[in-house]
């Protein structure tokens, strides 16, 4: 125990100076990502660095701790040995509990010691056995007897020669054959032929018992007195012993050679005769005497005392250091006195124990000795070998060893674990006990006084050893906890220093757990049947849930919030910034803490998990994660914003077009995630909650890092002069919409990794599959809402790069219509920017968002032309500029369709569209003549799609002959009445179409017939027309319908039908007209002005031309009829 | 307008997003409100929700098309750590209760006091809550929670306004939400009203960070 206490300091420094270069190495390795998968890529730029910097590493703490974690255990050792050193300080002032009745050792001595003097000096002077061949250095014996029993020279001289002149001492030698083997045929006896030799004959006895029986009654031939009676005696035994038996041998032991403690031995048998050896007895032969053996013991208490005493006293032996070995002359003393006094190896075994507890008490001895003891006697006493005084002794003597054996069990602590040392040491300690708790105990015996044993609780079994065990147990874990957290005072009030304060005695009690379970427990268990870590575990379960769990629920509560601004934004200001972050830091290095410490229980006490506090330790954090979680979303939006503050917009390596924000972001996230990790949130419901929490909180700040960086990129690529302002897709623009893009597409895989199928599956386990799907359904929901809303953040750029290139096409788009058959190269610049930008585009962009771009440029272009030909038109552009547009369209729309000739891309709703401009242009690109006939042929387009004729029907028959064009009008049926009277005067009137191409041509009319709806013409025309006439193609013929006024002067419009030249049978000269199958045409009238050929001629008012065709179908469509386009 | 029409191809829409929470007692019939009026489907033997469940779900009011993001919390006291942090950036707040149920009538204030703390709302009257009776549909006999009490309950606070509901027979299950969101526009447009004067871009980062702040459905 001493050395232990000597050594100590030093072993500390050195352990101190050896640890700290690897604590600070440790603490350099902070940064988190040297182990993630992508710390490559991570490496590649520093910013990352200079974010982390923003926050003081609020991630990296959290990721640190994980580290710290592996290494943990070197760790806590260390912090556990300068905990040892503290300790020590404090054991100083421990006041050792004093056991009663000890002092008077020596007075208790001193009655009789003269008398026990004079009979060791006595006994040296008559020393038998071995010990008798060192009579020469009897002196030695005696100068350490007067010296050890403190005697003067005087004195000694005197006592000495008063027992030179007592009559020598009679000894007893106690013989016991114990077996023979090799025998010859005869049996064996005992005789002592010459002087100081045991003589051995053996004999033949009657065959009828066994030799080994003879031999045992033998043995048994005691109270031989005297080396020369002996002699005699044997030789009686030998001549009145049975003549007829037959001499085996003698063997021979020379009674020097006899240890004076006796001895065990095997003996050749020899026969004087005979040469061969007769065969091998064994024998045990020890000494005794006629003492009073009561008498005897007492002195040889006394002897062993002063012995003791005096050795103790000479080598300066140190506590707990002696383990029985007297020197030399003591040991012979000692010797002496048993032989002499015919005292036992019991008798020894007790003196020993008890005069050695009562030393034990002032000066503590080996325990290991006392194992040895006890072990000794154990078996005697509940043999019933003992008297009661001898038990009362026995007992008295554990009394006094019982509270040192306790005492060091509680101190246990300060031993060095592992060591040989202190495992012998508990092993003695334990063996003790057990060996105590074996011994039948005797009436009244308060063996645990309550005067000494205080600590003592359970009062239900007083001398139960096993409960005294507990208790002790018990008691110094609370003192030590007590003293561990004593000792270890935080450092200030505050929070901070609290929660480091119990982390540290969090720390310390494992390691005492640990060293419990890996050096302790098993001798605890084998021994005593003893769950010491358990007991321990129990005991440190509830002292640290009392004091742990109101200082961590206090803090989570008290965890002041994030403000945040009116709008949703966190309030950059210092309180959130530090407060939270250092305590959120420490709040969860303490829940790491515990959880090492709850986890313990799993292989300590399986059995008692349900009552044991520590295991809810992870419901006093609720709300500390949720808190953390606030806090982590406001930090990482911090970061990102700094992430994409110094993003250059460059990509990270050669291989990828992407920059640096978004590993940085995706960095972030991962540290959330480690966080979660790390935490290993132990309730399955808490886990589900905080993981859809986690979701929520990824899913903004991606929305997040989409916008700023949206806005990062905002004004890059405008470039302005005096004359234009114009922008250019750049490859920043592209990164920026990669970067947001790869932060979507990490978005699913980082869910994953927060383990949803596990606790899905473990919720389908713990309530019902039922909520469980409930609940995938919500993490599923909220996985897509991210992507989702990050897709929609995509679109929103790519849709911001395409308006921003609008002006610049609009402006080519322009130019180029105005001017596009003069000198001019718009269309040219409009294609060459177009393709600039699209090149930038399809090398940079994936091929989808690629797809999509172009397909929203191109819905921007069709917008931006439709939007140009709206206002060309309100500013009555010519047909000219119109016709440039429309040709202009079509060389984009070749640009825009994909080199395999299909449609432009993902055209969907816009092809409508486009449809319509490509109309409008080509309406308002043509002359007026040609959108005269564009007229014509809608009238024809609508005559073909009319179901019913409610204007009557007119037939015809038509043919052509060569170039010449024969109609028959045959009748009409059911036209409409125009006279007040129902009736009608009617005729009809061909005209041919487009009406510029017919000049020359007379326009044929019939008779007028009158008051009819069913008039019956009967007439032939036949028109002789020019070749390229005939084949004009959209050349119609044009029946008109008139009313003839009474008077013959006018005619009004009654309706009208078209027939198409492709549509009349050309036949020889041969063929005649009324062989030609009839026509039957639905008559009809203009309905609608709002045809698009109508308004496009509409937007020609200032032309004659265009004005009266206008007018003229007006009037044929009557009054209620016109142009809804809102130009008039 | 022609641009209208020219609407280009979308993955997802660009509703109006409005978080919406369902706050009240465990077993009052938050869940079966919710899976009313999002699948219309009624289970009678629903389990008590475990911290969190979500929904979307895209309507029209008023001819506006909203795409409401509905968060229906567990009541149950062991899980108040658990659904509070998902109150922040919530647009309407319904608190509901039973009215077979007097205590959970009684609780509506413990519930309002939560969401606002929670939510980090410090002015209350500006806030669109909404009260929904639950489970009108149990007969007269078993009502405990008379309509005069409510209403005055509601007067108290603010004038929220108050509705009852039977997601069991779907009565008033779509008017519920409906008022939630005519709350909200309400007070939206009072406090762009009372904000223009004081700044234009105000209001415009204001609508930027709600649709952006919050995720988007299909
Ligand atoms: N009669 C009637 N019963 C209803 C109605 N709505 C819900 N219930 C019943 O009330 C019980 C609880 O409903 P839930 O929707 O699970 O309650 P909750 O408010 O979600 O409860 P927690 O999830 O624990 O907060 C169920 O047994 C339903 O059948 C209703 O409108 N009428
Ligand atoms: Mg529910």
């Amino acid at each position: 125990m001493n050395r232990f206490f000597i050594t100590m300091p030093e072993l500390k420094a050195i352990i101190v100076s050896n640890i700290s270069p690897r604590l600070k190495r440790a603490a350099r390795k902070a940064n988190p990502f040297d182990k993630t998968e992508k710390s490559k890529e991570l490496y590649h730029h520093d910013s990352f660095k200079r974010v982390q910097e923003l926050d003081g590493g609020f991630f990296e703490k959290f990721g640190t701790l994980l580290r710290e974690q592996a290494a943990e255990d070197t760790k806590e050792v260390h912090e556990d040995s300068k905990e040892k050193g503290e300790e020590e300080t404090a054991s100083e002032e421990e006041t050792e509990e004093t056991p009663p009745d000890q002092g008077d050792i020596i007075s208790n001595a001193l009655l009789n010691i003269e008398e026990l003097y004079s009979e060791i000096l006595f006994e040296t002077l008559h020393i038998i056995g071995s010990d008798a061949s060192i009579i020469e250095e009897q002196d030695t014996l005696f100068a350490y007897l007067q010296e050890a029993f403190k005697v003067d020279q005087e004195r000694h001289t005197v006592m000495l020669e008063a027992a030179k002149e007592k009559e020598a001492p009679n000894i007893l030698l106690n013989v016991e054959v114990v077996e023979g083997k090799e025998l010859s045929p005869k049996d064996a006896n005992v005789e002592n032929t010459p002087d100081d030799v045991l003589c051995l004959e053996v004999w033949d006895f009657d065959p009828a018992e066994t030799v080994r029986e003879k031999m045992t009654k033998i043995g048994d031939v005691k109270g031989v007195k005297g080396l020369t009676k002996l002699m005699k005696e044997i030789a009686v035994t030998a001549s009145t012993g049975k003549h007829d038996n037959e001499f085996i041998g003698t063997a021979t032991v020379p009674l020097k050679s006899i240890p004076a403690a006796g001895q065990t031995l095997w003996c050749n048998l020899e026969k004087k005769s005979k040469v061969k050896r007769q065969g091998l007895v064994k024998v045990k032969v020890s000494f005794s005497s006629e003492k009073n053996s009561h008498v005897a013991a007492q002195e040889h208490r006394h002897l062993l005392r002063i012995l003791l005493l005096h050795e103790l006293e000479q080598n300066k032996t140190e506590a707990f250091e002696w383990k029985g070995e007297f020197c030399v002359p003591a040991a012979t003393l000692v010797r002496q006195h048993l032989a002499q006094s015919g005292l036992g190896p019991t008798d020894d075994a007790l003196a020993q124990w008890v005069e050695f507890a009562t030393v034990h008490t002032s000066h503590p001895l080996s325990f290991h000795l006392f194992a040895d003891l006890v072990r000794k006697l154990v078996q005697p006493i509940n043999s019933g070998l003992l008297s009661d005084e001898e038990i009362k002794l026995f007992w008295d003597g554990a009394k006094k060893l019982l509270p040192s054996c306790f005492n060091s069990i509680k101190k246990l602590r300060k031993l060095i674990p592992g060591e040989k040392s202190t495992s012998l040491h508990l092993q003695s300690l334990l063996t003790i006990l057990a060996e105590l708790s074996k011994v039948q105990q005797t009436e009244n015996l308060d063996l645990f006084p309550s005067s000494v044993y205080g600590w003592i609780t359970s009062k239900d079994s007083p001398n139960d050893i096993r409960s005294a065990l507990t208790d002790a147990i018990t008691q110094s874990a609370v003192d030590w906890f007590q003293h561990v957290v004593d000792h270890n005072k935080p450092t200030d009030d505050s929070d901070e220093a609290r929660l480091k304060h119990l982390i540290k005695v969090l720390q310390v009690v494992r390691t005492d757990l640990q060293r419990a379970i890996d050096f302790h427990d098993k001798l605890f268990g084998q021994i005593m049947l003893f769950p010491y870590s358990r007991t321990l575990y129990i005991i440190y379960d509830n002292k640290v849930s009392e004091m742990t769990e109101p200082v961590v629920t206090d803090l989570c509560m008290s965890l002041k919030p994030i403000k945040y601004n009116e709008y949703d934004e966190p309030i950059q200001n210092d309180s959130n910034d530090s407060t939270l972050l250092a305590i959120g830091t420490t709040l969860f290095e303490l829940y790491l803490v515990l959880q090492r410490f709850a986890v313990l229980a799993k292989g300590l006490c399986p059995a008692d998990l349900e009552g044991l506090h520590a295991q809810q330790f992870h419901t006093w954090y609720h709300r500390g994660v949720a808190q953390w979680l606030d806090i982590a979303v406001y930090k990482a939006m911090k970061r990102i914003a700094k992430a994409v503050d110094l993003d250059e917009l460059q990509p990270v390596d050669a291989n990828v077009q992407y920059s640096a924000s978004p590993i940085d972001t995706l960095a972030i996230f991962n540290q959330i995630k480690v966080f979660w990790q790390q935490l290993a949130w132990p309730d399955v419901e808490g886990s589900y909650t905080f993981v859809a929490k986690i979701m929520d909180d990824v899913c903004i700040n991606c929305v997040y890092y989409a916008d700023i960086m949206s806005k990062k990129v905002d004004n890059m690529g405008e470039t302005e002069t005096v004359y234009e302002k114009k922008f250019e897709v750049t490859n920043e623009w592209c990164y920026a919409i990669n970067n947001i893009d790869y932060v979507r597409l990490s978005i699913k895989s980082f869910m994953n990794d927060l383990g949803v199928d596990e606790i899905i599956k473990q919720l389908a386990d713990f309530r019902s599959p039922n909520a469980a799907e409930h609940c995938r359904v919500t993490l599923q929901l909220l996985i897509d809402n991210a992507i989702d809303t990050v897709r929609n953040k995509i679109l929103d750029l790519l849709e911001v790069v395409a308006v921003k290139m609008t002006p610049s096409i609009s402006r080519f788009l322009v130019e180029g219509a105005e001017l596009l058959n003069q000198e001019n190269n718009s269309v040219d610049r409009l294609m060459q920017y177009l393709e600039e930008s699209l090149c930038t585009l399809s090398s940079q962009l994936n091929p989808e968002n690629f797809d999509r771009i172009l397909s929203i440029i191109w819905t921007k272009l069709a917008q931006i032309m439709y939007n140009l030909v709206e206002s060309s038109l309100e500013k009555r552009r010519p047909p000219s500029f119109f016709a440039n547009l429309h040709e202009m369209l079509k060389i984009l729309t070749g640009f825009f369709r994909p080199d395999n000739g299909a449609a432009p891309p993902s055209l969907g709703a816009n092809s409508e569209v486009l449809a319509k401009i490509e109309q409008l242009l080509m309406l308002h690109g043509m002359d007026t003549w040609q959108l005269i006939q564009q007229c014509h042929l809608e009238r024809l387009n609508e005559q073909q799609q009319l179901t019913a004729a409610p204007l009557g029907m007119l037939t015809v028959r038509m043919q052509f002959v060569h170039d010449l064009l024969r109609i028959e009008i045959m009748n009409a049926r059911n036209i409409r009445p125009m006279d007040d009277n129902g009736s009608c005067d009617p005729y009809v009137k061909v005209h041919l179409v487009p009406e510029e191409k017919f000049t020359g041509i007379t326009r044929p009319r019939t008779k007028t017939h009158k008051k009819t709806l069913f008039p019956l013409f009967d007439e032939i025309f036949s028109i002789q027309l020019s070749r390229e006439q005939r084949e004009m193609k959209d050349a119609m013929v044009h029946f008109l319908i008139k009313d003839q006024d009474f008077l013959g002067m006018s005619s009004d419009f009654v309706a009208e039908a078209y027939f198409p030249f492709s549509g009349i049978p050309a036949t020889t000269m041969e063929t005649r007209l009324d062989e030609m199958t009839q026509i039957h045409l639905k008559l009809s009238k203009p309905s609608r002005m709002d045809s698009p050929a109508i308004k496009a001629l509409d937007h020609r008012q200032g032309e004659k031309l265009a004005k009266d065709f206008i007018k003229k179908q007006r009037s044929k469509a009557g009054s209620k009829a016109s142009i809804t386009n809102g130009n008039h | 307008m022609a641009s209208h029409a020219l609407g280009g191809p979308r993955p997802g829409n660009r509703n109006v997003l409005l978080k919406i929470v369902i706050l009240g007692d465990g077993g009052v019939g938050k869940s079966c409100l919710m899976n009313r009026y999002v699948n219309n489907q009624f289970n009678d033997n629903s389990f008590h929700t475990i911290g969190v469940e979500f929904l979307n779900k895209d309507v029209k009011i008023n001819d506006e098309t909203y795409t409401m993001q509905i968060w229906d919390t567990a009541g149950q006291e062991r899980f108040k750590s658990l659904r509070t942090p998902f109150y922040r950036g919530t647009d309407i707040c319904m608190l509901t209760f039973a009215v077979d149920d007097r205590t959970s009538f009684k609780n509506l204030t413990m519930w309002k006091n939560e969401f606002l703390h929670y939510a980090n709302i410090k002015d209350a009257s500006t806030f669109p809550f909404i009260v929904v009776a639950s489970k009108a549909d149990i007969g007269a006999d078993k009502r405990v929670v008379t309509e005069s009490e409510i209403k005055c309950w509601c007067e108290v606070n603010d004038n929220i306004p108050y509705i009852e509901t039977s997601s069991k027979d779907a009565i008033n299950v779509e008017t519920a939400f409906a008022l939630g969101v005519d709350s909200w526009k309400r007070l939206e447009e009072a406090f762009d009203k009372t904000n223009n004067y004081v700044a234009d871009t105000v209001n415009l980062s204001r609508l930027a960070q709600r649709n952006s702040s919050k995720c988007c459905s299909n």
